[in-house]
């Protein structure tokens, strides 16, 4: 199979899946944006009106959206890609096709959903007050390490899920710790402990990932270029290791998916 | 029909296949599906494969095509050719539209997308699904989504055909035209495997047959007199 092939394959599934996912609900392709509105309304409820977090409601919006709208493209679609090749057991037995093109279909497609996530994101961050500047195109090296980590966890999550579809059950789990421990309505900086922020930066890439949505969408602020270096290094030496695994162990993974 | 002089496409050599099951449920989990399986497949010969429910037919396929790898024995293939596992029903996705699906197969079956564009007129006309292609797969009869599948299935093009079951689709006047098409391409210059529990299509089709049972093969040639051996097998 060519690169060239592969890759208009993982297109066009990635589009077909778009297709027939905004097809099966009556509000269609509206919902890839209320989903993310309605989680910011969620947070927004229990920690400025109930819990009440002492900020700003529209500093508070701001900051909730810049968060949930990049861990819900990570959570989504790493969670959808882990159970990608499980999903597709019809076709793994009738095709031996690579098994990376599942979990890529996927990616693929909430790239494509997430483009106009982010757009939208943009439109809020104008309407309350926070205009675009030269400082916002650091958004676009952050995006692709971004990508880089979520295709790294993906094709992990889906190996893992083959292996044992045990996994399937910890997965969601692990979103919930990230959710929790990613600064999605705190904040990584307003840790008192200044070493401890530190430690949970460099353990968490996502919560780095995050603060650095902010960070330039926000304050206008270059993210610390060395830290998404290492990050883009450690997720695609992971992406090449994976995708190593799955060809040369793609018979076991379709009797595992099989069997 | 085989040549004079018989170039071996695909090899197997003492093949067996085991795994353990998820559930340990008996013989310690350790199910065996094939068992010391030998056998060459010729150039343009057509090898029907009988055999009851379960005895390993569609895993040998899949051996055959690559998707599985033995537990042991070895399959020899020429290193340029390419086998291809014709099912019905190619992971139809319910949602889409008969034309996407039938764009996704043709794909899936090794097309590029400008190729499988070009199938989609030629899928629409033969399948007969008429204003139906550009519906929801979820709309259709069981009888529309084998024509769409079959239809599909039928244009790829490889160098050893693997057929699984595909005959038995859509009604009386359907299937008729699709055997005719199938038995087209069975007498071109076509290598096929030919699983099918219709002894008459066996007959009819196949150059040699191989009857397996319990993961081995019990019988190996002339169609007639295999076909006469597993039938008198199964009156026992």
């Amino acid at each position: 199979m060519t690169l060239r092939h592969y890759f208009s394959l993982v297109d066009v599934q990635a589009r077909m899946l778009l297709k027939a996912d905004s097809s099966k609900f009556s509000l269609g392709f509206l919902w890839w944006f209320l989903e993310p509105l309605l989680w910011v309304s969620v947070f927004f409820l229990v920690f400025n009106l109930i819990l009440d977090s002492g900020r700003k409601s529209g500093d508070f919006i701001l900051f909730l959206t810049c968060g949930k709208f990049a861990f819900i493209w990570f959570s989504k679609t790493v969670s959808q890609a882990s159970g990608s090749i499980i999903a597709s057991q019809g076709l793994v037995g009738k095709v031996n096709m690579p098994k990376s093109l599942w979990p890529m279909s996927v990616v693929q497609e909430s790239l494509y959903r997430q483009a106009t996530v982010y757009l939208l994101l943009l439109l809020i961050l104008v309407v309350f007050g926070v205009y675009p500047g030269a400082p916002w195109l650091w958004m676009i090296p952050v995006l692709a390490v971004m990508y880089l980590g979520i295709v790294a966890c993906s094709l992990i999550g889906a190996c893992l899920v083959c292996i044992s579809r045990d996994f399937q059950k910890v997965i969601p789990l692990a979103m919930t710790f990230l959710l929790f421990t990613s600064g999605i309505f705190w904040d990584v900086r307003q840790i008192a402990d200044q070493e401890k922020a530190a430690l949970l930066l460099t353990a968490n890439p996502l919560a780095f990932m995050i603060d650095a949505h902010r960070q330039i969408l926000m304050h206008k602020q270059a993210p610390d270029l060395l830290h998404l270096g290492l990050i883009a290094l450690a997720s695609s030496v992971l992406i090449a290791l994976s995708v190593g695994y799955m060809r040369k162990h793609s018979q076991y993974l379709a009797l595992k998916v099989l069997t | 029909m085989t040549p004079e002089n018989p170039q071996v496409m695909l090899e197997l050599q003492d093949v067996s296949l085991s795994f353990r099951s998820s559930k340990g449920s008996f013989d310690d989990g350790v199910h065996h599906v094939l068992d010391g399986v030998s056998f060459k497949l010729y150039e343009n010969e057509t090898l029907g494969i009988v055999g009851r429910n379960g005895v390993g037919k569609t895993t040998m396929l899949r051996i055959m095509a690559g998707i599985l790898a033995p537990t042991s024995g070895t399959v020899i293939t020429r290193p340029d050719v390419a086998a291809s596992l014709l099912t019905i029903g190619l992971g139809h996705r319910l949602d889409l539209n008969g034309r996407d699906n039938a764009l996704l197969s043709a794909m899936l079956q090794g097309a590029s997308k400008s190729e499988a564009l070009g199938y989609l007129e030629e899928i629409k006309a033969f399948s007969e699904l008429g204003d139906s292609f550009e519906e929801p797969v979820k709309t259709y009869s069981a009888g529309m989504k084998s024509r769409l599948g079959f239809t599909t299935a039928l244009l790829t093009h490889v160098d050893i055909l693997l057929v699984d079951e595909i005959l038995s689709v859509g009604d009386a006047e359907f299937r008729q035209k699709a055997e005719q098409a199938m038995k087209q391409r069975i007498s071109g210059n076509q290598t096929v495997v030919f699983v099918s529990h219709s002894n008459a299509q066996v007959k009819e089709l196949c150059d040699r047959v191989l009857w397996i049972d319990k993961g081995k093969i019990r019988a190996e040639g002339d169609p007639e007199d295999t076909l006469a051996q597993y039938r008198a097998s199964m009156k026992k």
